[in-house]
């Protein structure tokens, strides 16, 4: 039993993600607060700090804040915190589908 | 001038040719840069420095608050922004559109 937590008490402090398979692709980051951007991946960090070029900054619908809407604004080269990032996908995986759960009600 | 220790900070290999995101904010040191907030402010200054949380000592700095549609708020002096609530960075930037 010892052993197995030298063995999870590593050192190092390895990432349990990669991101280097996203560099130079266009991931879609989600921030905690209901911020949404796009971008291309150009560095990171450890702390999952993030440098994205072309950056657009997905807005939210002004009555229904959670909602993200069409609207966008262009922000450039950026800087992602680490510390404020839920998500990190990528861009050209997604794509948006009718609920479906909409039959929920039983 | 901020040195970060890159052998201390990890073995897990971050390419050391990726940009590295506290490089860029480094490299800002002297512009401006707009900070964009978790919540619907952002904040332009001119950036003096920051720390390992990202703290900042932004100086001239102009407040914009995005719902209420009061845009502006300036403020002088300098100020120490508590990066807790930083969501993103942008080096140059001028701000959102007045």
């Amino acid at each position: 039993m010892v052993n197995e937590k030298d063995d999870s008490q590593r050192k190092k402090k390895e990432s349990i993600v990669d991101l280097s398979k996203f560099l130079d692709k266009k991931v879609r980051v989600k921030f905690q607060g209901g911020r949404e951007a796009t971008g291309i991946l150009k560095g990171y960090d450890q702390l999952l700090n993030l440098v994205l070029d072309g950056a657009i900054e997905h807005l939210r619908d002004a009555e229904d804040p959670t909602v993200i809407g069409d609207e966008t604004r262009n922000l450039g080269l950026i800087v992602a915190r680490g510390t404020a990032i839920t998500v990190v996908a990528p861009s050209d995986g997604m794509e948006q589908i009718p609920n479906p759960f909409a039959n929920a009600d039983e | 001038m901020i040195m970060v220790d890159c052998v201390e900070m990890a073995s897990t290999s971050v390419n050391p040719s990726t940009l590295l995101p506290l490089e860029l904010v480094d490299k800002c040191i002297g512009s401006r840069i707009w900070v964009i907030m978790k919540n619907d402010k952002e904040i332009v200054g001119t950036l003096s420095g920051f720390d390992d949380y990202v703290n900042m000592v932004l100086e001239d700095v102009v407040e914009f608050e995005n719902t209420p549609d009061g845009k502006k708020v300036t403020k002088l002096d300098t100020i120490l922004l508590n990066g807790n609530h930083i969501t993103m960075l942008v080096p140059g930037g001028e701000g959102p559109e007045v």
